[in-house]
């Protein structure tokens, strides 16, 4: 055994006692690690494979750039939607404030943002620190009221969706094309541009301080506080994000409709779930990944579609998707399950 | 640690000192004015029983407990310590038994947690955190650990070497190991023991807990012994009979009974080739009126065997009981056999805490006081009451939550609520642990009075010491079989960890 | 603060008034109290007949909020009860036609349904795994798509049907001078409270509510417990649509969204322990009336429909923080 110096100089690792057993590869290691992410991408191949399928068998044409883009713009409120709600779902919450932060958004955006770009600007920046706002409150009720997550949310969200009312009674505003065309341009796809950066900013909050901090309490919230994390601000900033995703998924979707409704919202808070769960974010906290939480919001999309061109009656949708919902559940479980006895 | 640093004649203060503290839980006085010092470059081991308050007083001196009367010291000073980043800027750190790792990351973010190497735009830079840890690990000898391994893949004994890791690359001055040894086995104690030697030879204070002792005397400068919440003395030598009398307050014989004869040689339960998760064929023959007890190592099977048992875990094996072949497929299925289980963790996994001592007691007798499913509120008393009184539970009355209730007076009404159950094989799983001693005594008092009424004891322990004097058989796991057995008279701690950490084969 | 809050407590914990207990009284304290309120703002608020009203809406709210009581016990939550209610509600009309021969049929095929809802919610949640929020959140889409494609959007030939008239009479009728509905609701009110407080059901209820690892290890069917509370959620937001339907004598689409909210506020209200083993339906019934006090008191203020949702969600945070507050000082 070497003296104990400092821990910045090693000393000979020939002196270490045992022998080193050979490392896995970093890959082994991700796809062992990361089930549900890699079930996520597999749900999305497949969705797109059967979604090309039907459409070829009603128009005997594969999908093109029309429906690229549509699709994308489409999917872009859920996307980000879904990754607020996951650094909830993170710390082991639910967020069902999200719907009524994305009304509020979108019927801000529809009654105060104008033709001209400093409104355009200046709005969309208002709208977003109105949404992080809103998230704050979030956590402050959970973090520091310690109110548990689904009650604090669900009281906020009749708030907010009060507020959203107030602000625009009836739908209508409008979204000048030019707001809609830079966010959710209705010829090229050039939305993913945002998909994109959606997935560079998970990337840096999985390698930030307060990104390790946010999987740690989901880990173990006692563990984190006895490794010296701030579990409160941690939390704290997670419905903050969550609030932030909301406003700007707000924004996309009054972008999409070109006008303003302070109800269209609602039925976010239940999709960005569905679509967490489908991109293999653990509901019980500390695992999961953005890019499948992305993937998710994808597979939520093409079932629509998928329905669409299968000719099913648009009255049942609800009932694939609550089908939908439940069989990826229990598969990806039963699957993770499975690879974990058989490792 | 500039103050300590060793001059010719000078007084070098201790590295770390409790004077006079106090700390209390509830109505149970856990540490009770006790005085503890340790100097620089010493190993100091504290002994003691279970709930003799050896955690306690680790929890004050590092920072994670705030004491209710008198002061720590460090180097000399009084300090306060707020909380584990206070004992960290004086250079104390801790390891604790409960582990602190994060189950679902892997070890290299255990390990450098909040300490992560950063790289461009102050982003962890995850290749170099894997290769830092790698360094770590191999220079700690430790690199049969993958840096990128989950948590939740390691062994028991793998991530309590990874809890000490963290702290030692801390650099502590002041290092404090609350029962460091409890999973691991001899190759991974040896590691430890080397570690801690090199940090003594550096001039740091190392504090730890043990129930082992040939390792205490291995490694320790000078032995502390605690009892009842306070210190009894301090020694730098002493053999293990006068530790004990001390640790106990009265000689070995006196304060363990003895098992009673056993009256029958009929076997209530067979158990062939178990296995499942954490299980290895483990086979075994309870007989009525005995105690059969179940040592080794922490994490190497006990609570995977209890608990397949008692149905509470898939498993494959053949199960007998009574000559029967029996089919146990849940804690139902055991109880409606006769057995019973009473698990280590009475408050997470025993007892209803908010609920009264009435209904903790009569829950797996609910059909028996109640007729087409309405309770019937005198019958229930009656029987809680008669249980009470046999068993004399301190309760200030029936209909009181059992969470006003002392952890023994707890741990009796969950034996109480097999009792009144009729549950002759009783499967007790570490069932002294945090339990105080006077208590501790009338549960033993108790084993040897339900063995004595031709009942079965499947009794785990944690600490040798208690399975060598109240068992009849012990029989000793490791990695999920039966590896040893051992029959009175004649069985000693030492033979049952001697046993248990034989052939370890977690540390290749 | 908490001296003063010990300084309150300590005779109310003296006259036996626990934690659990004095909650009841809180709720029924804040109807009271909304009453008076009520009564200031619109003279005749507090009239028997006012009073009466607003009980009578206040009982559909109830049954929903038992079945949500049961699961909430456990610490589980049903937020399939809004198309369950709905689907119930179509299920009734379109089954009977409006006909009283068929009514009995219908009534049991809609009952049967919404339990069926229930036991597979139950289900998936004791053997498969499923989280409770996830589960009944599949139902409820499960409940609307089929509610909605069988019926063709409230399309269908049969779904103009009204109740069966002895169905709505029964509904409109009374006993002994108290409305019909009523009278179902204090019936269900004190089986309710027979269940939870007297039977080992009840016992074993609670105890899978305060810690389900550790009622599973004393021998109880946890599952089993589980599913029936699931069922017994089902079966009471069927009850409150077949109710709904007969009291307003067709049915609707979106009429069972609001009851989703209204039952969870009541659930808080009443001072149920969110996470389980704590709580009494006694508190729910009467968080039920304060709800419905507060809608029309809101409504006799001519507040517009965003103000109340504000002033709902306020409530509710302001309620749960108050208790929160009480929960640490235990």
């Amino acid at each position: 055994m070497p003296p104990i110096d400092t821990p910045a100089v090693p000393p000979d690792p020939t002196a270490a006692a045992g022998g080193r057993r050979p490392r896995r590869g970093k890959v082994t290691h991700f796809l062992g690690q990361n089930v549900g992410l890699v079930l996520a991408l597999v749900m999305l191949v497949a969705a797109i494979v059967l979604y090309c399928a039907v459409y070829w068998a009603e128009t005997q044409s594969l999908p093109g750039n029309f429906e690229l883009t549509s699709t994308v713009n489409n999917t872009m409120p859920l996307v980000l939607a879904a990754i607020g709600q996951s650094f909830v779902v993170l710390t082991r919450g639910l967020d069902l404030s999200i719907g009524g932060t994305m009304d509020l958004a979108n019927a801000l955006a529809a009654v105060h943002i104008h033709d001209s770009p400093g409104s355009m600007v200046l709005w969309s920046v208002i709208v977003l620190a109105i949404g992080a706002g809103l998230g704050l409150v979030n956590g402050l009720l959970v973090g520091v009221g310690r109110l548990q997550p689904i009650l604090a949310t669900l009281a906020t969200l009749s708030i907010y969706q009060g507020i959203a009312i107030k602000v625009l009674p009836q739908p209508g505003g409008s979204i000048p094309p030019v707001y809609t065309s830079v966010l959710v341009n209705p010829f090229q796809p050039y939305a993913l541009l945002y998909v994109l950066l959606v997935a560079l900013v998970w990337y840096a909050f999985r390698r930030s301080r307060i990104g390790v901090a946010i999987f740690a309490i989901g880990n173990d919230e006692q563990s984190a506080r006895a490794n010296g994390i701030d579990t409160v601000r941690a939390r704290v900033t997670s419905f903050t994000l969550s609030g932030l995703f909301a406003g700007a998924a707000g924004l996309f979707l009054a972008a999409t409709a070109t006008a303003g409704d302070a109800t269209t919202g609602n039925g976010f808070t239940l999709t960005s779930i569905v679509a967490c769960v489908l991109g293999g974010m653990n509901l019980f906290g500390g695992r999961g990944s953005g890019i499948g939480v992305i993937a998710g919001a994808f597979v939520t999309t093409m079932i629509v579609n998928i329905l669409f061109f299968s000719n099913i009656d648009p009255l049942y949708q609800s009932f694939y998707e609550g089908l939908f919902l439940v069989v990826a559940v229990v598969l990806s479980t039963a699957i993770g399950r499975f690879l974990r006895r058989s490792r | 640690m500039s103050e300590a640093t060793q001059t010719a004649g000078g007084v070098v203060p201790p590295a770390v000192e409790g004077i006079r503290l106090a700390k209390a839980f509830g109505g149970v006085q856990a540490v009770d004015s006790a005085t503890f010092s340790a100097r620089p470059g010493e190993v100091h081991a504290l002994v003691g029983e279970n709930g003799a308050g050896k955690s306690t007083l680790i929890k004050l001196l590092g920072g994670r407990l705030r004491p209710d009367a008198g002061e720590v010291r460090a180097a000399g000073r009084k300090v306060e310590l707020h909380g584990a980043d206070d004992a960290h800027a004086l250079g104390i750190w801790t390891v604790f038994q409960e582990l602190t790792l994060l189950p679902w990351m892997t070890v290299a973010e255990n390990l450098l947690i909040r300490r992560e190497p950063r790289g461009r735009l102050g982003l962890i830079d995850r290749d170099r955190m894997v290769g830092e840890a790698d360094r770590v690990l191999t220079w700690l000898g430790i690199d049969h650990i993958d840096p990128r391994a989950l948590i939740e893949d390691l062994s028991l004994a793998q991530r309590q070497m990874v809890e000490i890791a963290r702290v030692i690359i801390q650099d502590p001055s002041t290092l404090l190991l609350d029962e460091p040894t409890s999973s691991l086995g001899e190759k991974e104690v040896a590691w430890l023991f080397e570690l801690i030697q090199g940090l003594r030879a550096d001039g740091k204070c190392i504090i730890f807990t043990s129930h082992r002792w040939n390792e205490i005397t291995s490694i320790a400068d000078r032995i502390t012994i605690f009892r009842n919440g306070a210190e009894v003395g301090t020694f730098t030598e002493i053999d293990e009979d006068r530790a004990v009398t001390l640790m106990t307050g009265r000689q070995l014989e006196a304060f363990y009974p003895q098992p009673p004869a056993r009256a029958h040689d009929r076997a209530v339960l067979e158990v062939e080739e178990l296995a499942g998760e954490g299980l290895r064929n483990a086979s075994l023959t309870l007989h009525a009126s005995e105690i059969l007890g179940v040592g080794g190592l922490a994490g190497h099977g006990h609570r995977e065997l209890f608990f397949s048992l008692f149905g509470a875990q898939a498993h494959s094996g053949r199960i007998v009981v009574d000559g029967r072949p029996a089919r146990i497929r849940s804690p139902r299925d055991a109880a409606r056999l006769g057995m019973a289980l009473v698990p280590e963790d009475r408050k997470t996994e025993g007892l209803l805490l908010p609920l009264s001592v009435r209904a903790n007691l009569t829950l797996a007798v609910l059909p028996a006081v109640s007729s087409l499913g309405l309770i019937g509120g005198a019958r229930e008393r009656g029987l809680a009451q008669g249980m009470v009184d046999a068993l004399k539970i301190r309760t200030p009355g029936l209909g009181n939550p059992v969470r006003q209730l002392s952890g023994g007076n707890q741990q009796k009404v969950l034996l109480g609520r097999w009792l009144l159950a009729d549950s002759r094989i009783l499967l007790l799983y570490d069932v002294t642990r945090g339990v105080d001693v006077a208590t501790k005594h009338e549960i033993y008092e108790l084993m040897m009075r339900l063995a004595g009424e031709g009942r079965a004891l499947l009794y785990y322990s944690s600490d040798a010491e208690e399975l060598a004097h109240l068992c009849h058989r012990v029989l000793v796991m490791r990695e999920g079989r039966i590896a040893a057995e051992l029959s009175a008279p004649g069985i000693t701690a030492e033979d049952i960890v001697t046993a248990a950490v034989r052939e370890s084969r977690a540390a290749d | 603060m908490a001296k003063w809050n010990a300084a309150l407590l300590q005779p109310l914990e003296r006259a036996g008034l626990n934690r659990d207990r004095r909650r009841i009284l809180y709720a029924f304290l804040a109807a009271i109290l909304l009453f008076a309120v009520g009564e200031i703002v619109h003279p005749g608020f507090a009239s028997p007949g006012s009073i009466g009203a607003i009980v009578m809406v206040a009982s559909f709210v109830g049954l929903v909020a038992a079945g949500q009581t049961f699961v909430v016990l456990i610490g589980g939550i049903d937020l399939s009860v809004p198309w369950v209610l709905n689907g119930a509600s179509i299920l009734l009309v379109t089954s009977s036609l409006g006909q009283d021969d068929r009514a009995p049929w219908a009534l049991l095929l809609t009952l049967g349904m919404g339990a069926a809802a229930g036991l597979v919610n139950g289900v998936a949640i004791a053997f498969l795994g499923v989280p409770a929020v996830v589960m009944t959140l599949a139902m409820n889409g499960i409940m609307e798509g089929l509610t909605l494609g069988l019926s063709g959007g409230l399309t269908c030939g049969a779904c103009a049907s009204y109740a069966p008239p002895v169905v709505a009479d029964a509904v409109h009728g009374s006993l002994f001078g108290i409305p019909s509905a009523l009278v179902l609701w204090l019936v269900v009110i004190a089986l309710v409270s027979l269940l939870l407080s007297f039977t080992t059901f009840g016992r074993r209820t609670y105890a899978t509510g305060n810690n389900p690892h550790a009622s599973y290890l004393a021998g109880v069917n946890v599952r089993l417990i589980t599913i029936l509370l699931y069922v017994l959620s089902g079966l009471f937001a069927a009850l409150a649509g077949i109710l709904l339907v007969g009291f307003g004598g067709q049915a609707s689409l979106g009429m069972g969204d609001p009851y989703l909210f209204q039952s969870i506020a009541a659930v808080v209200i009443g001072g149920v322990y969110m996470l389980g083993g704590r709580g009494h339906y006694l508190g729910v019934a009467a968080g039920a009336v304060t709800l419905v006090a507060l809608v029309s008191v809101l409504l006799a203020m001519n507040m517009p429909d965003y103000g109340r949702n504000i002033i709902y969600g306020i409530v509710i945070l302001l309620l749960l923080l108050l208790y929160g507050r009480e929960e640490a000082e235990d």
